[in-house]
């Protein structure tokens, strides 16, 4: 029997996610709604080497603060859900404040694919991206692409179940916020440690929530004390 | 330094400080604009928002928005 992997497609607005959701699952889409809050998830799947694949389509968002509920919904998806995979689409003509979002995917600790679309319109601007040391430097496969024109869907597709069956890393690399954060992090981190919170999330990654007065998280780790 | 509101369509200008809470700091950091960005004002004509080019994109801000963002001429 075939396996079925969840992948979520997460980017900023306009990053082309739609497009490229369009392109992976062809005309095998339907829309469906999340229960309590306004913001439109579209859902579809296709097949590939035997594998059954479900993608979500979340909101676009520049990051996964709690600040709008689309920005709460892709956040809660990711971290309640635990998709296989998150496919990142970066705009590649847009790439340092598209890379923004990538970093905060990574600090969840979701398994994350950068889809580096617009390729066409990074080069039409004279950008060399060398995707190679990207890939490197992020810890996680890079896939070019231009989505307008279903270029490199077929990469993306394969990339995804080479994740999914462990062939290419994508964990991502462990980024370092100097000295006095990294002090507090770990003093934080030692004390959730031996919270039940410990068990779902990430220690390193609320700590840093933590520290970013982030009220979601300050509201559950509360919540947490009182268990 | 002066309110990125006052500034002039085409101008050039740094940003040297964001007078709002961290919440709202962290918004538009969210989105590229920080201080030291360097942001092209594309068109602040009123009514209407103020368009920016920054980091190589653009970013709509209503005029409340830009008269808290304390700018710098380059």
């Amino acid at each position: 029997m075939a396996k079925n992997i969840t992948v979520a497609l997460a980017g900023n607005p306009n990053s082309g996610k739609t497009t490229v959701f369009n392109n992976l699952t062809g005309a095998r889409q339907h829309v469906g709604n999340w229960p309590g809050v306004t913001v439109e998830k579209k859902e579809g799947g296709f097949g590939h080497r035997g594998y059954n694949i479900n993608v979500v389509d979340l909101p676009g968002v520049y990051s996964l603060t709690a600040y709008s509920p689309d920005e709460v919904v892709a956040r809660n998806f990711i971290l309640k859900e635990e998709p296989d995979v998150v496919v990142d689409i970066v705009d590649a003509s847009n790439l340092e404040r598209n890379l923004y979002l990538a970093v905060q995917l990574l600090e969840l600790g979701a398994k994350v694919i950068i889809a580096l679309n617009m390729m066409d319109v990074a080069e039409s601007r004279k950008y060399k991206i060398n995707v190679k040391e990207l890939s490197r430097l992020m810890g996680m496969p890079v896939v070019p692409m231009v989505a307008s024109h279903n270029k490199g869907t077929e990469d993306l597709r394969g990339t995804i179940v080479d994740v999914v069956e462990g062939k290419v890393p994508a964990d991502g690399a462990y980024l370092e916020y100097g000295k006095d954060v990294e002090g507090e992090i770990s003093r934080l981190e030692g004390v959730i440690a031996s919270s039940p919170l410990a068990r779902r999330y990430s220690p390193r990654w609320l700590a840093i929530k933590l520290l970013e007065r982030d009220e979601e998280i300050v509201g559950m780790v509360k919540e947490g004390a009182h268990v | 330094m002066m309110p990125l509101s006052m500034a002039s369509r085409g101008e050039t200008v740094r940003v040297a400080s964001i007078r709002a809470g961290w919440g709202f700091q962290r918004r538009l950091a969210d989105m590229g604009l920080t201080p030291g960005t360097q942001i092209t004002i594309v068109n602040c004509q009123r009514p209407g928002p103020v368009v920016l080019g920054l980091r190589g994109s653009r970013l709509v801000l209503g005029h409340g928005v830009a008269h808290k963002i304390m700018v710098t001429e380059v």
